[in-house]
């Protein structure tokens, strides 16, 4: 008599499941972007014809500063004191040259007096080349 | 085996569950003279154009103008004077979300010529 084929089911082989689980595994963990530290009650204004964010345009000598709608001024969400963000300024145009990236992250609400308060501390410093960093297209839900 | 699937399924559920899209960004490039620059200042060989934000409104050129008719005047400029110097002018009141909308509206029509200044 035939022996009958889901006996061997027990057996069932398991490692081309694993091999695809982990390779799932793996993508998520490249994909996941540490929650980076920023001001996140700013909410941005649209700006879809400027220039996309990418890796490229983001190296390290980029400098984002967070202007928040109460004029709180900070970098990767700690609060700066104008002096102490004009230090920040000189500091990396010593390294980096006037031309690094100074990006200014603002509320959409924002009073324009805090960020002519931020540029003039950059234009102070010589950094006159500045970005406003806009919403080019939503992806995140909303809140 | 099955321990290890157990933990390697809790790995995949918790990186499905706290992946999430992020909004793509982009940047919108203009110039800030230093604060003892007059506005009025420099060679101005080439065409200037004039934007004021306010709290409640925009003018340009002199003229009040609603956002759409702002547009318009750029894309007629932007097909003579693509080089053009843009001023724009913000009072110290305005909302920083106007000053994104006009430099926006100035990438869109090609004009990168801008200069912020406060007033």
């Amino acid at each position: 008599m035939a022996k009958k084929p889901n006996n061997e089911d027990a057996s069932l082989d398991m490692t081309p499941m694993i091999d695809v689980v982990f390779q799932l595994i793996i993508f998520f963990v490249v994909t996941l972007k540490m929650s980076d530290d920023k001001d996140t009650t700013i909410k941005l204004e649209d700006g879809a014809h400027g220039i996309v964010l990418t890796q490229d345009e983001l190296p390290p000598s980029q400098l984002t500063i967070d202007v928040a709608k109460t004029g709180r001024v900070s970098l990767s969400n700690i609060t700066l004191t104008d002096q102490m963000l004009a230090a920040k300024i000189r500091e990396r145009k010593q390294k980096f040259g006037p031309d690094f990236p100074c990006m200014i992250r603002a509320d959409q609400k924002a009073a324009h007096r805090h960020i002519a308060r931020v540029m003039n501390i950059c234009a102070a410093q010589g950094v006159w080349k500045l970005s406003f960093v806009a919403i080019a297209e939503h992806k995140a839900p909303q809140k | 085996m099955t321990p290890m699937i157990d933990v390697v399924f809790q790995l995949m559920i918790f990186f499905v569950v706290t992946i999430k899209q992020e909004d793509i960004f982009s940047k919108l490039n203009a110039n800030r003279p230093a604060p003892n620059q007059s506005s009025s200042s420099s060679e101005s060989n080439d065409t200037q154009i004039k934007i004021d934000i306010g709290f409640s409104g925009l003018i340009f050129n002199g003229r009040g103008v609603r956002m759409s008719e702002l547009k318009s005047n750029l894309k007629q400029l932007s097909g003579t004077s693509k080089n053009a110097t843009v001023l724009i002018r913000c009072t110290m009141d305005s909302p920083h979300g106007k000053l994104v909308d006009v430099l926006d509206a100035c990438n869109q029509y090609g004009m990168h010529n801008l200069s912020i200044f406060s007033m």
